[in-house]
């Protein structure tokens, strides 16, 4: 073995302990990027010892060449193997930080209106109401006249319509879901049908030409107004989530029902006890109700002699509007997710 | 209706304040939707008479007057009214006062003499809207100097009352105070009418013929000479003024008066306009021209009633007179008409010929039969007192179809039955005679009623049943709950899945959304079913707005461009609801199941920059929600549909297509002024899945044996669908294939043009024993061989 030989393995000897001992004292990724470029780049202490293949002889290169070899194969895999270690923890315990922002999924909601209607499902469900739904294109004959609201009647100027060809209207109200539930089922008869309705409103901050309403209808034996009262009543309760909300009854006017009524809620904001939303009043104007008009048994083949039978309304943005105390209509049918977000 | 409070109590004895009033009104079902106090927005007004004039030296126009207010001394005031004279009383304003419109009163020089005050009319004190003479004080007790205030008398209000529209009788001040007196438990005050009259024979000056018996079941009328048009007293223009109706004259506001008044339209025609001295009553020829008081011409159809002279048509019945035969200044004989007409007829002409009066809304919603003959006596009254008028002979009244009051038999037990009380038979027979109803006893708790012809709305027993609850008092009625079981009703499946889907969309990340359902024609077109045309609506409230959506996905492209507009940069959202359109001169409704992934996955991160929504975001999110439903395998196929782009797919599973997805058409997109590209939806048949849906599951037992991985590396034509490979792996795997997974997917460089590199990890598992290599070998062999045979497929080395 000649003399430069030996110099050269002892100084692959020193190198291979010098990048070791700079390994184990490297603190972070950064160290051994240097590292690695210092011993293994092009101009690193690895290549620098290639160049020293002149020194020997032919037959001393294979054996030199191997060393060098081992020596890079050896540099490379302790190098990577530190690194792999620093980046299976790229932090230590004393930089984890709770705080950044969280890696958050993509999150659907539900429509507040949908909310709402699916409350007062879930509510008249458990009270052992059906839920049935009807064509948002309806016959005059569904929308109006089964519904005791004959053509050229007075009646019919209170609710703006959106006339279609053929006899055919956009729903006004979800009404025609009774008529056409009645038509298929004889009593008993316990249904609410939830829906889009539509009117000829021009859009403001109470108006929106679509909305939804929710139907309810009860005939049986003996159904009374009385009967009306206690349902609506366990109803406001249910959706307001507070045992002491009162109901009012008041007379008013509907083709399809007499005796007919509008009914209030006891104002939610101040209890009953009069505020400005409540106009002082106390009360909430809600929807109307009342017992089916016998004129409406005779469209399905009801005997009103035998049946008598409750219905009731309700506006389902005008809940919502109320639950979440939204002031503008509008803002539900505008579909912006700085709005949706919130539910 | 408006009407002032001190009218009401003409009729009737009001102990409530007001508002009390108001709610006692309301909570019997007429629905009071405001009571003001009619302000009167004036102060230091007294009263002035006037004891000399003389005309102003600078101007011919105005009047130089000495004013006597009582004990202090005349004042001087320059008045330029054309009614003031020696001897009139007239409100006078005293410098410092403040009037209508918050004017101020000052003395100051008219053209060169001072005025110290100010002689005022009606208007300019804010009591009616007449402004063109002084308001006349003729009664004795306008003592001089006496503050005007005072003689107004107490304070007044109007009662804005909504009456529905069962409720004819109640558009008018007797039938206000009827409701209150029923309410409150007082008598109604009627006024007895006294006409004299002078003698004559009625038809020497006028007949009636009804040939339109159909449309016109009475025509009564009078005879009135000697008339002196005038302006109306002061009460009667400030009535008609808080009642929403401009004073004219005295014969016009009279008939407005006693419309008011009693219910009843009438109308005054100018005697001297009749021709023949005849009035027919009769349908219009088609295409009859008319031109009514207003001024404007009408062409009319063959059902429309008129009133007629021996000549020409004198009045559109029911709705409003001629021009032809109005009441004018100079009139001195008026023919006062008292009729009654058909409700649905006058309904449809007033409809038609799109004129509402009051007159119109009282006929159409039904006036008392039998009220024609009061209502034109009080009005005969009134033009004797207040115009000077003599009626002449008798009353015509021509009667061809007479409406005798109706007859309702009820019971107590009827009654209780219906409204869940217990009222008894003395509480009922209490209430009703309040109404005018008269009731007699047939036998134990029941009743004959006779019910007046003023209340076209009670005609079956349900109608008085209204009437008891609504005296008796709805909040006396209780709060019924019933405990009892009804097997009758289910759940409708139907609307239980529409629910299950909107939880299942939500849970994948989307917004539900809740659009209106109307869109413009053109935002409709493109969504069309071929052959199909849009649902236009006759009467629509803009272009924007004028048909029913044809797909949900326009919505959902509006929301997101509305969004975009916002600085949103990510749409995630879905919507169920019924697109509808038009087949075969048939409306079609379709409920869809529509989601649109639009911008980004999400915001760039500390973790991760985020990437555009691709294919198969929206891929993921329908198949996740077809296997939630238990459609597991579906089938994709080219999108026919021109609002797709060529990165799309229609999704079929058997013979159905159930819809499509992928990414929208570009064209469309700009044309919602949606910047980016990258918009991704799906729309579903919800019914065509509702019908396909997997409603009952069947456990599949869990394997007890290991499973044992097996990755293949291939190379492959690029044309061919990895989909494809997929499949043909699947069927050639046996049945120890418990699963395939593309893992890995490259196409670019070190891969040989035209083809593509995948990767697939295979899982293997027995359902009898543990598998080695040596089960797995030969499967995975036989796979590969499959592969190569049919499409050339290649193991890649690794």
């Amino acid at each position: 073995m000649s003399e430069n030989l030996q110099k050269t393995l002892a100084e692959i000897a020193r190198i291979e302990k010098q990048c070791q001992s700079l390994l184990v004292t490297a603190t972070n990724l950064q160290e051994l990027e240097k590292i690695k470029s210092d011993f293994l780049g092009r101009k690193g202490a690895v290549q620098a010892l290639f160049a020293l293949m002149g020194r020997v002889g032919a037959d001393e290169k294979p054996h030199l060449g191997a060393a060098l070899n081992r020596l890079k194969e050896t540099l490379q895999a302790e190098i990577e193997t530190r690194m792999a270690s620093f980046q299976r923890q790229p932090m230590a315990i004393d930089s984890f930080d709770p705080s950044l922002p969280a890696k958050l999924p993509a999150m659907g909601s539900l429509h507040p209106i949908l909310q709402v209607m699916d409350e007062v499902k879930q509510i008249f469900t458990s009270m052992g109401f059906r839920v049935e739904e009807g064509p948002e294109i309806e016959s005059d004959y569904y929308n109006f006249e089964a519904l005791n609201i004959p053509a050229y009647h007075p009646s019919r100027d209170m609710q703006d319509t959106f006339y279609l060809s053929g006899q055919h209207v956009l729903r006004t109200h979800t009404s025609p879901v009774q008529i056409r539930t009645m038509e298929t089922q004889k009593p008993p008869v316990r249904m609410i049908a939830p829906g889009r309705c539509f009117r000829k409103d021009t859009p403001d901050a109470t108006h929106s030409p679509t909305f939804h309403q929710c139907e309810g209808l009860c005939v049986d034996r003996g159904v009374s107004f009385a009967d009306l009262k206690g349902v609506v009543q366990a109803f406001a309760q249910k959706i307001f989530a507070d045992k002491s909300m009162r109901v009012r009854f008041r007379p008013s006017f509907f083709p399809f029902t007499e005796p007919s009524a509008e009914y209030d809620f006891s104002c939610i904001f101040c209890k009953g006890k009069g505020c400005r939303v409540c106009k002082n009043t106390g009360w909430l104007e809600i929807s109307g109700a009342g017992m089916v008009d016998p004129a409406v048994f005779g469209f399905v083949d009801y005997d009103p002699e035998i049946f008598s039978g409750y219905a009731f309304g309700m506006g389902l943005e005008r809940i919502a509007i109320l639950k979440y105390r939204v002031n503008d209509i509008r803002i539900f049918f505008e579909n912006d997710i700085r709005f949706l977000e919130q539910f | 209706m408006k009407v002032t409070l001190n009218w009401l109590k003409e009729f009737v004895d009001i102990s409530h304040t007001p508002d009390e009033l108001a709610h006692a009104l309301t909570m019997a079902g007429l629905e009071v939707e405001s009571v003001e106090k009619i302000e009167r927005p004036f102060n230091a007004v007294v009263i002035g008479e006037v004891i000399s004039c003389s005309v102003h030296p600078q101007a011919d126009q105005l009047q130089v007057c000495r004013v006597a207010m009582g004990a202090s001394e005349p004042v001087t005031v320059v008045c330029g009214a054309p009614n003031v004279a020696v001897g009139i009383k007239a409100p006078l304003a005293l410098p410092g006062a403040v009037l209508a419109q918050n004017f101020r009163v000052a003395s100051r020089e008219i053209r060169g003499v001072a005025s110290h005050g100010m002689l005022c009319s009606e208007a300019e004190l804010g009591l009616t809207e007449r402004s063109e003479g002084l308001m006349l004080l003729a009664e004795e007790d306008a003592r001089i100097g006496a503050d005007f205030n005072a003689w107004l008398g107490e304070a007044d209000y109007v009662l804005d009352v909504n009456i529905s529209p069962n409720r004819p009788d109640c558009l008018s001040v007797i039938g206000l105070a009827r409701e209150i007196a029923a309410v409150s438990g007082k008598k109604l005050r009627r006024k007895e009418i006294v006409l004299a009259t002078i003698a004559g024979t009625i038809t020497d000056r006028i007949r009636v013929v009804i040939e339109d018996a159909q449309h016109c079941s009475r025509y009564s009328g009078r005879y009135l000479q000697n008339i002196h048009i005038q302006p109306s007293p002061y009460w009667m223009a400030y009535r008609l003024h808080h009642s929403g109706i401009r004073a004219i004259n005295n014969v016009v506001d009279i008939t407005n008066y006693v419309l008011l008044e009693t219910g009843h339209p009438l109308h005054a025609f100018d005697y001297r306009q009749i021709a023949g001295q005849k009035i027919i009553v009769r349908t219009a020829a088609a295409d009859e021209p008319f031109t009514t008081l207003d001024g404007k011409r009408h062409l009319l159809d063959a059902q429309t009633c008129l009133i007629c002279d021996a000549d020409k048509p004198v009045a559109l019945a029911g709705i409003m007179g001629g021009l032809n035969s109005e009441v004018r200044e100079d009139t001195q004989t008026v023919f006062l008409e008292s009729a009654c007409f058909e409700p649905i007829h006058i309904r449809r002409s007033s409809k038609k010929l799109a004129i509402s009066t009051e007159s119109s809304r009282r006929f159409e919603r039904g006036v008392d039969p039998n009220g024609t003959v009061y209502a034109m006596d009080r009005a005969a009254e009134l033009m004797c007192e207040l115009a000077g008028a003599q009626v002449y002979g008798e009353a015509i009244d021509v009667h061809p179809v007479v409406v005798e009051p109706q007859i309702i038999h009820i019971t107590t037990e009827r009654i209780n039955t219906l409204l869940g009380t217990q009222l008894t038979e003395s509480e009922i027979l209490a209430l009703l005679p309040r109404l005018e109803i008269e009731c007699t006893a047939t036998e134990h708790d029941a009743f004959q009623l006779k019910i007046p012809t003023f209340r076209p709305d009670l005609s079956r027993p349900v109608d008085i049943i209204e009437e008891i609850a609504r005296l008796h008092g709805f909040d006396k009625i209780p709060f019924s709950i019933r405990a009892s079981i009804d097997q009758s009703q289910t759940i409708n499946e139907r609307i239980a899945f529409q629910d299950y889907l909107r939880r299942l969309l939500a849970g994948l990340g989307l917004r539900e959304t809740l659009s209106l359902s109307l869109v413009s024609a053109m935002a409709a077109q493109p969504f069309l079913p071929q052959g199909a045309k849009v649902v236009e609506l006759l009467n629509p409230l803009s272009t924007d707005w004028a048909v029913f959506r044809s797909s949900l996905l326009i919505s959902l492209l509006q929301n997101t461009a509305y969004n975009r507009n916002r600085q949103s940069t990510i749409q995630r959202f879905f919507e169920i609801g019924n697109a509808a359109w038009c087949e075969n001169d048939s409306h079609r409704e379709k409920k869809q199941v529509v989601g649109i992934l639009a911008g980004e996955t999400h915001e760039p991160a500390w973790y991760d920059r985020g990437r555009a929504f691709d294919f198969y975001d929206i891929k993921g999110i329908v198949l996740q929600l077809l296997k939630a439903c238990g459609l597991a395998s579906v089938r994709l196929e080219p999108a026919a549909d021109s609002y797709w782009s060529p990165e799309s797919a229609a999704l079929w599973y058997e013979n159905t297509c159930l819809g499509a997805m992928g990414r929208m058409d570009e064209s469309l997109l700009a044309a919602y002024k949606i910047k980016t590209r990258d918009v991704f939806a799906f729309q579903i048949d919800f019914d065509v899945l509702y019908a396909h849906h997997l409603q009952h599951r069947l456990f599949v037992p869990i394997p007890r044996f290991p499973s044992l991985p097996f990755d293949i590396a291939l190379l492959m034509d690029a044309t061919i669908p990895v989909g494809d490979i997929e499949t043909a792996i699947r069927q050639e795997g046996g049945p120890s294939l418990a699963g395939v997974h593309l893992f890995d997917f490259y196409q670019g460089e070190q891969i040989p043009p035209g083809k593509k590199s995948v990767a697939f990890s295979l899982t293997f598992c027995s359902r009898e024993r543990t598998l080695g290599d040596e089960d797995v070998t030969p499967m995975v062999d036989h796979i590969l061989t499959h592969l190569k045979a049919h499409f050339g497929v290649e193991l890649r080395p690794r």
